[in-house]
């Protein structure tokens, strides 16, 4: 559905992203690791044309972009057809949690409020916010933002869901709701790249994982491979040592 | 007893110009200055080449010159390349040039508070650059920058007595004809500052109760 090639990013000097591939098909969840500064959140950032990659091309269903040179409506385009949800989730703090989530159809589709509302509101439900339609971001727990983020990220339809690091903000108690989310997220066989620091997640909620390292991916396989048989040493132990964290 | 019924002669002489030109004279500057000032600083958040540059020339420019001077420069000299002006209109356009300058740099610092993930947020729920300033950070930005708004508003009422000097008949200029006449200075302009702190205390009232209704709606 969707592949990268080649992408290479570089902040003044220092080279975040040094050329790497990634397929995703349909139905996937991905799980990217890798230690801080491996260039997880800008590989994510660059596929969404939050940060402009310095070189590669992406094959979105049947389009070829050439993600340095995509011109506003190409990126236009890809976004309308993926989401993002936070690792601050990002809420609009002038809407309520429902605007949050219908802004996007009333104000960038057009779609009539009340359908929008409609769909916005069986968003929230699916998330477990049904009784917060009408909350301000400032009155959510954190896990109840995020939640909203999830919410919001859906509204479009995305074929996709990028997720960057959707936990790492929240206080220990209020990862699982979220976590608990995306899980059923993937049991409906939404299509998501997840950046997260979450082993378990990973292990039971991915089917593939992903290992960054120093701006390229070491490491590639599916989730039960990448756990039981991981081949490269590196990888094992930084496995080994997270696990080792959550006990 | 004489000064009590010069007073109370005096009183509507000198308010009835406030309420129809002072009052006028503010509310349209100060419009068009948040008009003025709000494409000043969108322009420069948004970057955009050229316009950039220009913004902050204007800015320079007139932050860097006295208000009076500006009057006089409109009123009395550009009749000399041939741009005639009446006092009123004049005296609004050097208002709102010289407020949308001041306001420029109080909007574009609000905008600036809006934490920038919201405006990424924006693009990847597929929103295009106005919309996202529309819907989300102006709205954001304006109750940030209200108070210091208000206050150029309070300002402004008094700084519209230097319209006088280019002969607008506001209440300072009237105030002024009425003293040539009777010789009481100190009553009339006492009169006349009091005129000017009951219009000032209605819109510090008036900001005071705008504060409460904007930090109700999605406080943070």
């Amino acid at each position: 559905m969707i592949e990268v090639k080649g992408i290479r990013k570089k902040f003044g000097d220092l080279e975040v992203l040094k050329g790497l591939d990634l397929t995703v098909n349909k139905g996937d969840v991905i799980a990217i690791l890798g230690p801080s500064g491996s260039g997880k959140t800008t590989l994510l950032r660059c596929m969404n044309f939050l940060e402009r990659a310095d070189e590669g091309t992406m094959y979105f269903d049947s389009d070829v972009v050439d993600m340095h040179k995509a011109d506003k409506k190409t990126i236009h385009n890809i976004r309308n057809k993926t989401a993002f949800v936070f690792q601050s989730f990002n809420l609009f703090t002038n809407k309520t949690a429902l605007e949050n989530v219908t802004i996007g159809l009333t104000v960038a589709r057009k779609m009539d409020k009340h359908k929008a509302e409609e769909i916005g509101k069986k968003l929230l439900d699916k998330v477990g916010l049904s009784d917060k339609y009408n909350s301000y971001p400032s009155q959510l727990s954190g896990g109840q933002q995020q939640r909203v983020g999830i919410a919001r990220a859906l509204a479009a339809d995305p074929e996709i869901i990028y997720f960057d690091e959707p936990t790492s903000a929240l206080d220990p108690e209020l990862i699982g709701e979220v976590l608990k989310v995306i899980k059923e997220l993937a049991d409906d066989g939404m299509t998501m790249l997840v950046v997260t620091h979450e082993m378990n997640f990973a292990k039971n909620v991915s089917n593939r994982v992903i290992f960054m390292e120093e701006g390229k991916i070491i490491s590639s396989s599916g989730t039960k491979e990448f756990f039981e048989e991981q081949k490269n040493e590196r990888v094992r132990n930084f496995i080994k040592n997270i696990l080792k964290k959550g006990e | 007893m004489k000064i009590l019924s010069l007073i109370a002669d005096s009183f509507f002489k000198i308010l009835i110009p406030g309420i129809k030109v002072t009052i006028p004279l503010t509310v349209i500057s100060f419009s068009l200055a948040m008009v003025i000032g709000t494409i000043t600083a969108l322009v420069q958040f948004a970057d955009i080449k050229y316009l950039k540059q220009l913004a902050r020339f204007y800015i320079w420019v007139i932050r860097g010159t006295p208000l009076l001077i500006q009057l006089f420069v409109v009123f009395y000299g550009l009749p000399s390349i041939g741009v005639v002006m009446n006092p009123f209109p004049a005296a609004i356009l050097v208002f709102s040039i010289n407020e949308g300058a001041y306001s420029a740099e109080t909007i574009r610092g609000a905008l600036e508070s809006v934490p920038k993930g919201q405006i990424e947020a924006g693009y990847c729920c597929g929103l295009n650059f106005l919309q996202i300033m529309w819907h989300i950070v102006l709205p954001q930005a304006f109750k940030v920058a209200f108070p210091s708004l208000a206050n150029a508003l309070i300002a402004m009422v008094k700084d519209t007595s230097l319209a006088a000097n280019i002969t607008v008949m506001e209440m300072f200029m009237v105030t002024q004809q009425i003293v040539a006449r009777t010789y009481q200075a100190l009553v009339l302009y006492l009169e006349l500052a009091f005129i000017y702190l009951m219009f000032s205390t209605v819109l510090t009232k008036l900001q005071t109760y705008c504060e409460k209704k904007l930090s109700a709606k999605g406080a943070r």
